[in-house]
């Protein structure tokens, strides 16, 4: 699969929502915890070697577990593969749960879920959808019935195996 | 210059040196973007000192391709999330394809995910051929010299990268995919939600202070009176009280969506019960009916509460 690298590239560039150092260790078994500048821009989280301006990579951040790892660190897996995690270490509890909390809500799933809510209840209590002043109440991923259900994933999982 | 003696400051250090003395990248390790084969496993892999390591990188400059968890990005393509907006579009610039419109271009499936715009073969494609992440993008109906009917670009803003090109069936599929890859950023949906968490706060804000001032004014006119008649009308839903001051119904512009008018008959059922007791509700407009709904709400769960210390020892409570 091609993608925009350099485009990417110049995402990672952009103002982050929040950025830190943080050990980083990789999945696959054997590999070592190495520093890396870890940076949270939009749904992306580029990592950088901690003296380089471009960075290593990035992770895409849909459909993506994160879940407390003792002590003091966190890890991040996929939905279709929960057992392949990312580890990061922290250097403390606090900073733990502000990458916690700020990666659960940095995808774009998330915020479609959390407009669908909002819209919801402004219009149950106003009776009016605050769309409509922005013209999109019609759009797809605004429906209530766009919430998507998970259960495809065993399926899709064993399609990805030749991918690249 | 000098270099220190441990290996991390060292590499550190080298990095930086690099940088200033030429604009050059550090060496890295990993694969080079582009044409070229695939190189051997840096330098740094092979545990080489740091001076051998100065020699190699100043004649072996790159900046290595960027890692993508693209298996994960795959799975997220196909999954059944909805997609935002897809369709046929025919591209130049892929695999396969002129760089400029000579041609018709290459016909792929586009499937537009929040930011990310994903190409397959055909719809039942089982991975996607491409990815363009939307952010950091403008999004325009292409001009002359564009031969091309239907054609749209996507520009990014950052340097060295040519506009994608596409276009589409036709004049509506045209600007229904500009006005979609338009609004894809994560930051125009995060301005969206902030907007709506914003209404959401002040109208929650105006329920408290209204349902303070109606708290005020109905302990004020509680005394013991005769069970009100209540007549909720189908039209409307409303409940008519008698013997309240009348703030009216609001006629709002345009008819009662459905979905209100369930949810006030819903709350029949415990209004009803309490009104019988000689609670003079106050008659809904818009905001006043949700000012209702809150106050029975707090009302049912001390009640639920007294049922449920009621009813411990005796036979389970069932929940509404």
């Amino acid at each position: 699969m091609r993608y925009n690298e350099k485009e990417l590239r110049a995402l990672s560039r952009q103002p982050a929502e929040l950025a830190a150092e943080l050990g980083m260790r990789g999945p696959k078994k054997g590999s070592v915890a190495k520093r890396r500048l870890v940076k949270l821009v939009v749904n992306f989280l580029f990592y950088f070697r901690t003296d380089e301006a471009e960075p290593l990579g990035a992770l895409l951040l849909e459909r993506c577990r994160v879940a407390q790892e003792e002590p003091g660190g966190f890890s991040i897996s996929f939905v279709e593969d929960p057992e392949r995690k990312y580890h990061f270490e922290c250097c403390s509890q606090e900073q733990c749960e502000q990458w916690t909390e700020a990666l659960r809500r940095a995808s774009y799933e998330y915020m479609r879920r959390s407009l669908i809510f909002y819209r919801n209840e402004i219009q149950k209590m106003t009776g009016k959808d605050p769309l409509e002043q922005f013209g999109i109440s019609e759009e797809t991923r605004f429906q209530l019935s766009s919430l998507p259900r998970d259960g495809q994933s065993a399926r899709v999982s064993s399609r990805l195996d030749e991918l690249d | 210059m000098t270099f220190t003696t441990s290996l991390r400051e060292s590499q550190g250090r080298l990095a930086h040196v690099l940088r200033g003395a030429s604009g050059m990248q550090p060496v890295r390790r990993g694969q080079r973007a582009g044409p070229r084969s695939r190189p051997e496993p840096g330098p740094f892999q092979h545990g080489l000192p740091p001076s051998l390591i100065c020699s190699i990188s100043l004649s072996s400059v790159s900046v290595g391709a960027m890692k993508l968890n693209k298996r994960s990005v795959a799975h997220y393509a196909l999954s059944d999330s909805p997609a935002d907006h897809t369709g046929f579009l025919r591209i130049w610039g892929g695999p396969g394809t002129p760089t400029t419109p000579s041609g018709t271009g290459r016909r792929c499936w586009f499937v537009l995910k929040g930011n990310l715009l994903f190409s397959f073969e055909s719809p039942e494609g089982r991975a996607p051929l491409s990815l363009v992440v939307l952010e950091g993008c403008t999004v325009e109906l292409a001009e002359a010299p564009i031969p091309e009917e239907f054609a749209f670009t996507i520009r990014f803003d950052a340097p060295g990268v040519r506009p994608h090109l596409l276009a589409a069936d036709g004049q509506a599929a045209q600007e229904a995919w500009v006005k979609a890859l338009s609004r894809a950023s994560f930051g125009y949906m995060r301005l969206v939600v902030r907007e709506l968490e914003g209404q959401l706060q002040e109208a929650r804000q105006s329920l408290a202070s209204h349902r303070c001032a109606t708290r005020k004014a109905i302990a004020s006119r509680c005394k013991p009176q005769a069970p009100n008649h209540l007549s909720p009308s189908p039209e409307n839903g409303h409940f008519l009280p008698s013997n309240c001051s009348s703030m009216g119904s609001t006629e709002e512009g345009g008819s009662r969506p459905a979905g209100r008018d369930l949810a006030e008959w819903e709350w029949q059922g415990p209004a009803s019960f309490l009104l019988s007791k000689g609670q003079s509700p106050v008659s809904p407009e818009t905001s006043c009916f949700s000012t209702l709904h809150d106050w029975y709400g707090q009302e049912i769960v001390e009640l639920r509460r007294g049922w449920q210390q009621r009813a411990l020892g005796g036979q389970p409570e069932c929940e509404p």
